[in-house]
């Protein structure tokens, strides 16, 4: 009864947030931008009804972004000179604390995993969940941050590889954390985490080296209400890919006497990458589609054999595969692991390489 | 065909032949691809269709097969699917039951059995009761039938996606041009003297045109790129460009492209007025036209030619972008030809110390002919840029599309403007005037007037020799005269020395034009150094012209994209048939459950199979069986 008031209560808040922006921002949207605030009420509160802690992990995102913007007082300058803003709650510090807390989470876990016992596990997933409030309320403020830069400059944070790869760490954290939950075991932590961090480490070169925080404006091709659809599903697909390849990195650990010790058995395994590839794969399909809609109305055309496309392709062909051999071959065991790990290089390549190497339309993170 | 292998393969020979088609850029001028690969590679790679992979035939036969494949694969197990559905599996025998993985007894004290039946179907099971051996009960549950009907979607999916692009694939025209109805014009010319063969009608079923719109012009067909060639596709319209538009971010990047535009159908004379703009398209008669880019339309401008080398006036041209102007120089034939006008150009070079992206203004591209065909290509920019806290004016050449800009930069006066350094390269060409200023530097250097006339004299020398040929003829001389490990002490003195003339001569031309505001620095000397380097250089450039842009009138080009695709509805229907399907392949969870009570027996025996055993599916057994447990002991 009592987690059922907690429920409505939050849906309730959700709600109330979604009806103050359409009140006072109704003006500035379209009726797309308009479904999509609903839809995202809806989801997220189902979300938060479904996963408890998702809730908190909400709530604390959402506050630390409205103090934010409370503390700008609609002026970009105050970054510098207010000490909150400066060191915690700008976007660039809010995510530079993210990319402190996932190290340091990582760290964690591989001592929780030969220490286990149980105070570092949950010290690391505290870590996690963090890093996660630190990584969204920093994209929530940088989407803030844009509107300050000027007013036809403001747009969603997904639009360059800087904003991706804060959101490909949010998504993958979140999933993981759904998981650790669901399967009662904090044991994969230590691999999740690498993958994890390897994002975080490309993130800090990327912004070190070549600046890339820098808030741009939209070209064009991006202004359109799409993108806040599109991204974020296909970041859901590479992300649940990417903690599906770790956790068959653990699968194929088991084998060995030593690792048995301190892994999950291989059955818990197995079904989790089945799972993660199997609602990776829903996203990375519906993102796709979404992307051939978008391109229809952008480029003329639903598919123009653009690199990006073709790569989207040929991942979304290799999980086909892979679920294919899976469910109507009833195929198990260290072959689909080893392939859950090459198909996070092709996703790799085709999230990233694609954008290093190649030229085309989606050029919009070139280093 | 039909098995999963030959399915398989096809797929990869799809995934590596996309691959190709990445890694290698499509769709590029030939010409460019024989300078990349050599002319060998060249016509191998022509001859595997490589440049144009995704049109290639043989590309779209493995789409074709693939199709085919699923097809046969879909239709042969369709009907034992739908049995699969339909049928209960009620002629079951007990001791095969008894053999399953998931069976188990439940102690009950009366059977209560439709009851029990009604919490199955509570359970969203469907339910039927059969008798066996006469007076045994069997209940046979079943759920999750629409996984298996998830087979049927994602496969009729991908076949009717993949017919979906095969309309819109250019199949028809391939056939066409393989029997000899058409052709691919290989030639540019004029939309007028170009054969009936290389049209496409408007009947044409789908297509994807480009059409460069002149501000001002109108036009009724599209050009399709196709290979190295082009064909024309007629429209059933004609489009007007009223006006096109640029909007630009505050610190300079594009911000919107839009076209205002005027469509006439061609039949029944209606007229349609709409913008369009980046993902805001319009639909008229069947046909999407897209804002996709836009150039330059044969912009005017005025222009003045600066000879770098002769003090007299500036020539006065008149030039418009996409067309020649020929000049006789030194009884040489120069074909001008002017290629691009760009209003805005963003660059990161930035004032002062802020780098950030700036608009440095209005800039043209040209290339200078000579009779043997040889070109040079330029760039110049209309305003000096801030380079190093100084103002240039800066004009880049190069002699191939494939190198990059070389800049020649000519320092701004301290009015930022050209006339400065025309003052100052007339000066040092004016004989008179640098004996002037030889002699009177060399009376400072000795009082002995032998000794201040030969030196006036070298000073000359050395003088005309930078004026003749810049630094590079006073390298030359010095590598010739004086021997090696004096070199550099020399070269040292002669640049003092040069420097030194040069600067006397704008500090006379000062003197003399006392109203004069083109040298007011702080230190002129800055400025004459940069006007002696800029006009070093210029022996690199290639042309004894700057050409000035005095001012010009900007006409823009829209490019627009005419597109018809009747698959588009095919695929995004098949798209919608492909979410449902997998949803259901994943999500749904299939099972069975028979219930065996024996007559008078206080027990009942369930057994549970699926065509996916996992644990999902052993948490679903544990779920239901304590639910049914749970129905017995109430």
């Amino acid at each position: 009864m009592k987690k059922e008031m907690y429920d409505y209560g939050f849906a309730l808040l959700l709600t109330l947030v979604g009806l103050y922006a359409l009140t006072n921002f109704y003006s500035y949207m379209d009726q797309y931008e308009v479904a999509i605030l609903v839809g995202s009420v809806a989801g997220f509160s189902y979300m938060g009804i479904q996963w408890n802690r998702f809730k908190y992990f909400f709530i604390a995102s959402f506050t630390l972004a409205f103090l934010s913007i409370f503390l700008y007082q609609g002026d970009l300058g105050q970054s510098e000179s207010n000490f909150f803003l400066k060191y915690i709650l700008s976007s660039q510090s809010a995510i530079m604390w993210m990319t402190a807390l996932f190290p340091l989470a990582l760290l964690i876990y591989w001592f929780y995993l030969f220490v286990k016992q149980e105070f570092y596990g949950s010290l690391a997933t505290f870590m996690v969940w963090a890093a996660s409030i630190f990584a969204t309320a920093g994209l929530l403020i940088r989407w803030f941050e844009s509107y300050l830069v000027d007013l036809d400059v403001g747009h969603i944070p997904v639009s360059n590889l800087y904003e991706v790869f804060v959101l490909f760490c949010l998504i993958a954290s979140l999933i993981y954390l759904f998981y650790e939950e669901k399967l009662q075991t904090k044991k994969l932590g230590p691999f999740v985490l690498i993958v994890i961090n390897a994002a975080v480490g490309f993130l800090l070169w990327y912004t070190l080296a070549k600046n890339a925080d820098v808030i741009q404006p939209l070209v064009p091709a991006l202004q359109s209400y799409w993108m806040k659809i599109h991204v974020p599903a296909n970041f859901i697909g590479y992300g649940a890919f990417a903690v599906a390849a770790m956790v068959s990195v653990a699968y194929l650990l088991t084998g060995n006497g030593f690792w048995n010790r301190y892994l999950p058995p291989k059955e818990i395994l197995d079904e989790m990458t089945y799972r993660l590839i199997a609602i990776g794969f829903i996203f990375f399909t519906i993102a796709t589609i979404l992307g051939a809609v978008w391109a229809a109305e952008a480029w003329g055309g639903y598919w123009s054999w653009d690199p990006k496309e073709t790569w989207a392709l040929i991942v979304w062909l290799n999980y086909a595969a892979w679920l294919h051999l899976r469910l109507i071959k009833g195929l198990r065991g260290d072959i689909l692991a080893w392939w859950s790990i090459g198909g996070l290089l092709i996703t790799t390549f085709c999230f990233l390489g694609v954008n290093l190497f190649l030229s085309g339309l989606h050029s919009y993170g070139e280093l | 065909m039909s098995s999963m292998r030959f399915a398989i393969s096809m797929l990869s020979v799809v995934g590596l032949a996309s691959i190709i088609g990445t890694v290698l850029q499509q769709n590029q001028p030939y010409e460019s691809y024989i300078i990349n690969f050599g002319q060998f590679w060249f016509e191998l790679f022509e001859m595997l269709s490589l440049y144009n992979v995704y049109q290639a035939t043989w590309f779209l036969l493995i789409l074709f097969f693939l199709v085919a494949s699923t097809s046969l694969c879909v239709s042969r197990n369709t009907p034992q699917v739908i049995k699969d559905i339909r049928r209960f599996q009620e002629n079951i025998r007990e001791e095969s039951l008894k053999r399953n993985k998931y069976v188990s007894e439940i102690s009950i004290k009366n059977f209560k059995k439709s009851d029990l039946v009604s919490l199955l179907k509570d359970m969203q099971f469907k339910v039927r009761e059969k008798k066996i051996n006469g007076e045994d009960d069997l209940i046979v549950a079943k759920k999750g039938d629409f996984q298996k009907l998830g087979y049927i979607f994602t496969h009729m999916a991908i076949i009717i996606i993949s017919v979906g692009g095969l309309m819109d694939g250019n199949l028809v025209f391939k056939f066409k041009e393989a029997v000899g109805i058409k052709k691919i014009e290989m030639v540019d010319k004029p939309i007028s003297e170009i054969a009936k063969k290389s049209w496409l009608e408007t009947s044409n079923f789908s297509y994807r045109a480009n059409m460069l719109l002149v501000e001002g012009e109108s036009q009724d067909v599209g050009v399709i790129p196709v290979k190295d060639g082009y064909l024309i596709q007629d429209l059933p319209f004609s489009v007007a460009l009223k006006d096109f538009k640029i909007e630009h971010y505050a610190s300079g990047q594009p911000k919107s492209f839009e076209s205002d535009l005027i469509v006439k159908n061609k039949k029944n004379g209606k007229v349609l007025n709409k913008k369009i703009s980046v993902n805001k398209p319009l639909t008229v008669d069947g046909v999407t036209i897209y804002q996709s880019d836009f150039q330059d339309g044969g912009s005017k401008l005025n222009l003045n030619l600066i000879d770098l080398y002769s003090a007299e006036k500036p020539l006065a041209m008149k030039a418009a972008v996409f067309k020649h102007n020929i000049l006789i120089v030194d009884e040489q034939k120069l074909n001008f030809e002017f290629e691009d006008f760009r209003l805005f150009n963003i660059l990161d070079i930035g004032l002062e110390e802020s780098k950030k992206p700036t608009n440095v203004g209005p800039n043209f591209r040209h290339k200078i002919r000579d009779v043997t065909g040889q070109a040079r290509e330029y760039e110049t920019y209309q305003h000096p840029m801030v380079i190093d806290g100084r103002y240039f004016f800066m004009s880049g050449m190069r002699n191939t599309p494939q190198e990059d800009y070389r800049y020649l930069r000519i320092p701004a006066d301290a009015e930022r403007s050209l006339e400065g350094f025309m003052v100052f390269k007339n000066l040092i060409r004016d004989r008179k005037k640098v004996t002037k200023a030889t002699v009177e530097i060399a009376r400072k250097s000795s009082e002995i007037k032998e000794v201040s006339r030969n030196l006036a004299n070298n000073f000359q020398a050395i003088f005309d020799n930078f004026v003749s040929g810049g630094y590079n003829n006073i390298a030359l001389n010095i590598d010739e005269n004086v021997p090696d490990e004096k070199q550099e002490q020399v070269a040292g003195t002669y640049l003092k020395i040069i420097h030194l003339i040069a600067d006397r001569l704008i500090v006379d031309f000062q003197n003399n034009n006392s109203t004069s505001t083109l040298f007011n620095f702080d230190d002129v000397s800055v400025f004459t150094q940069d006007a002696l380097n800029g006009y070093s250089d210029s022996f690199f450039y290639g042309s004894n012209f700057w050409i000035e842009l005095k001012d010009f009138e900007h006409i823009q080009a829209s490019g627009l994209q005419l597109t018809k695709s009747p698959g588009q509805f095919w695929v995004y229907l098949g798209s919608i048939m492909l979410v449902l399907g997998i949803f259901c392949m994943i999500y749904i969870q299939e099972a069975r459950l028979w219930i065996v009570r024996k007559k008078g027996s206080k027990k009942v025996i369930l057994a549970f199979a699926s065509n996916r055993e996992h644990l999902e599916f052993e948490k679903f057994v544990l779920d239901t069986k304590a639910k049914i447990k749970k129905f017995y002991l109430n």
